[in-house]
């Protein structure tokens, strides 16, 4: 009875899921309510997670609760703990939780909300959460290994070193984009200035509060970091209005784009417990606070979406991210739907703490449908914006026009009516000077998600205050990573500079520290600066480039994932990550072409590099835009060759691992897995 | 009620975890160590350096 109990609800729940991804697709003209998304995807998650992850941990993986894992054979209360399954669910979700999913729809969403809907929900079911489950999976079983060092072993040494080459590169491209987001949220706005500023006294008081007074006292101090957070946010405001102080925290964009290359260096170099530990804490458990708080928001106002399935940006014209609905959509959306850098996680801390291999199914396939709806959230935000508005926040002045009146002139004339009165009040209510040309994605999730807060008490009265909240938890979080990636970077760089002159290497040597810290500021640093710089507001070029080079890092590690298939003589199975393989390499590529060689100009780097060119030859340049225009003709042909490394080295890997493939089908490789041997798990129910 | 205040210890324990407390309390138990500065100070520097050779998710 509780059988047939058990296949009628998941009948009725396919049913559901069904109906609400149809309900979603098919519906046009009137406004529909964000429940609908909100329901397709919770359906799709369970089915996907019931059934897909179940069949892949049964017969793909075969997880054996018997096997120890290497939380209990290597158990040293440090790395090595075999740890509750939900707290280690929060934990992983904890970490792979970054700004992409955040920002991605939301860029995305110029294309309306279905395209990119549709491959947040279906992406994540069949290929993120697949990557990352079978990733914690591999590592697991080889004692906590990285993907690096999986690479190596399993695919070869040229295909290692591919990886980590990646990975490096990847990170500087990622740094530099999410820089940007913080840029130009923060430009020409006192209030956010002040409140970002004000959390990085307030991270080195909880750094020492930790260190010396209280020690141990993490909880304690984060607390006390996250009031002080929400009296800077209130400060913001005051100096906002302050004749003496404002004009100290309004800064362009370029000011800011130093500050926060400036900051990286001392972050990177600094002692880890002063700055970013604290901040780290504070971070996150502010990101877990307001994603809680965005889902409960949204069911509680239930808010319409405003922007349409689909936008007349799908045949490429897009202000915000140039190039067709295929491949850019995809490339936008990023972390939500799979991201190459939850594999480092999944081949990092995660498989150290499992305590039983069944529980790899919740905590790596599960928190990644968990990422999934975040950026579900994200795209309601963004959609429940009135289109004009949210076309008027993300379009570049190069592409709209600077005078507000020719910026709602032109985005009316696309259909999204908007006016200028309707802008001043937006930007009165939330305190800022203008909320035109506020490229990045932050600043448009920053109103939605205010709108939803405001919305589910207080009004408008206190929409200023959830703005600048939210400007600041993005803002907290995406200096976390920049301060964390840059360190890492600094330790990647030194590790390779110590095969050269070992002194370099030392990762306590104050020289060897400073130049390779330098070394690694300057270049995520330059593309900043370029970004900065560019006339279409830099996110054009970047957001793309990080959209590549993430899902090729996907890529890497589902070569990575299948190579391990094959040797597990799995080989039948093969499809479960071929197929998300396939699509990644298929997009990535078609995107790569593109960003490298499409002859228009907003989409191809080369074209537009060729027009500046012309342009130049044709000396209708005015004198003082001509070093500018040099800068950006160089600026465009490096990020091509950019672009062009990420294709070759994926490439090196894809082949690298069609060979190791066909020569164990074939029978003429060596199909030995690495795997720890069983030992048989005496671990108690009651221990974890 | 119970499992209201199941989900609550949940929560305060994964709050731990995150917050290294639970990985400092283990640390303790493992070396027979009573909480110190010093010791707080020796195990969260080995601990930092760890996580901070990792880059951190997007």
């Amino acid at each position: 009875m509780k059988k047939i109990l058990g296949h009628l609800l998941w009948a009725a729940i396919s049913l559901l899921a069904a109906f609400f991804l149809a309900g979603i697709a098919f519906d046009r003209g009137e406004p529909i309510n964000s429940l609908w998304l909100v329901l397709a995807a919770a359906c799709t998650y369970l089915l996907g997670f019931r059934f897909y992850a179940k069949f892949i941990a049964a017969k793909v993986m075969a997880l054996d609760n018997d096997r120890a894992t290497p939380a209990e054979r290597l158990r040293n209360g440090h790395d090595f703990e075999p740890t509750n399954k939900w707290i280690l669910f929060g934990h992983h979700f904890a970490a792979i939780a970054g700004p992409g999913p955040l920002v991605g729809p939301v860029l995305a969403a110029q294309f309306g909300y279905l395209p990119g809907t549709l491959w947040i929900i279906i992406g994540a079911v069949l290929g993120g959460a697949v990557q990352d489950f079978i990733i914690l999976f591999c590592s697991m079983r080889r004692d906590g290994k990285s993907l690096g060092q999986m690479a190596r072993e399993e695919i070869g040494k040229v295909g290692g070193f591919t990886a980590l080459l990646t990975v490096l590169l990847i990170m500087i491209i990622l740094l530099a984009a999410i820089a940007l987001v913080v840029v130009n949220a923060l430009k020409g706005s006192p209030w956010g200035t002040f409140t970002i500023a004000a959390t990085m006294p307030i991270a080195i008081f909880m750094g020492l509060y930790l260190r010396y007074w209280r020690p141990g006292k993490v909880l304690e101090v984060s607390l006390i970091g996250f009031v002080l957070v929400v009296l800077a946010i209130l400060g913001g405001q005051a100096v906002s209005h302050s004749s003496t102080l404002k004009p100290v925290f309004t800064l362009s964009p370029v000011a800011l784009a130093f500050a926060v290359i400036i900051y990286g260096f001392f972050a990177s170099a600094l002692p880890v417990w002063l700055l970013l530990a604290p901040r780290d804490y504070l971070s996150t458990f502010v990101k877990l606070g307001v994603v809680f708080m965005l889902a409960v928001g949204i069911l509680f106002v239930r808010p319409e979406l405003q922007l349409p399935a689909f936008t007349r940006f799908v045949d490429g014209s897009g202000p915000i991210i140039a190039g067709k609905i295929f491949p850019f959509c995809f490339i936008t959306i990023a972390c939500g739907a799979i991201s190459g850098f939850h594999s480092l996680i999944s081949s990092g801390t995660t498989p150290k703490m499992i305590a039983k291999e069944r529980h790899a199914w919740p905590v790596g396939y599960g928190s990644m449908l968990l990422e999934s709806f975040v950026a579900i959230m994200a795209m309601i935000a963004a959609c429940t914006l009135q289109p004009g508005v949210y076309f008027a926040v993300n379009s570049p002045a190069k592409v709209v026009g600077s005078a507000p009146e020719e910026v709602v002139a032109k985005i009316t004339s696309w259909g999204f009516p908007v006016t200028t009165a309707d802008m001043a009040e937006l930007a009165r209510d939330v305190e800022e000077e203008t909320l035109f040309d506020r490229a990045g994605g932050a600043p448009s999730l920053a109103l939605g998600m205010a709108h939803i807060f405001a919305r589910s008490g207080g009004g408008r009265a206190i929409l200023g205050f959830w703005y600048h909240f939210a400007i600041m938890f993005e803002a907290l979080f995406i200096l976390t990573i920049i301060d964390a990636g840059t360190r890492v970077g600094r330790f990647m760089l030194q590790d390779f500079l110590g095969h050269i002159w070992k002194p370099l290497g030392r990762t306590s040597w104050m020289p060897s520290v400073i130049v390779t810290s330098a070394a690694i500021v300057c270049a995520w640093g330059y593309f900043l600066y370029q970004g900065v710089r560019d006339p279409r507001g830099g996110i054009n070029s970047l957001w793309p480039l990080f959209g590549i080079s993430n899902q090729l890092l996907a890529a890497v590690a589902l070569c990575v994932a299948t190579t391990i298939l094959v040797k597990m003589h799995r080989a039948r199975y093969m499809w479960i990550t071929c197929i998300p393989l396939a699509w990644l390499v298929t997009v990535t590529f078609t995107a790569g072409y593109q960003k490298i060689l499409s002859p228009i100009p907003s989409v191809g780097f080369l074209a537009r590099a060729a027009q500046f060119q012309a342009e130049l030859a044709s000396q209708s340049v005015p004198l003082n835009k001509i070093a500018e225009h040099q800068a950006s003709i160089f600026n465009d042909r490096l990020d091509a060759i950019v672009c062009g490394i990420f294709l070759v080295l994926v490439t090196t890997i894809l082949v690298d691992s069609i060979r190791v493939w066909v020569g164990i089908l074939r029978g003429t490789r060596d199909a030995k897995v690495r795997e720890a041997p069983f030992v048989l798990s005496r671990l108690k129910p009651e221990e974890i | 009620m119970k499992s209201l205040k199941r989900f609550g210890r949940l929560i305060l324990e994964l709050l731990r975890e995150l917050s290294d407390e639970n990985a400092y309390r283990r640390h303790l138990a493992a070396h027979g160590r009573a909480h110190s500065r010093a010791e707080w100070q020796k195990f969260s520097d080995a601990r930092l350096q760890a996580r901070y050779i990792r880059p951190k998710c997007c």
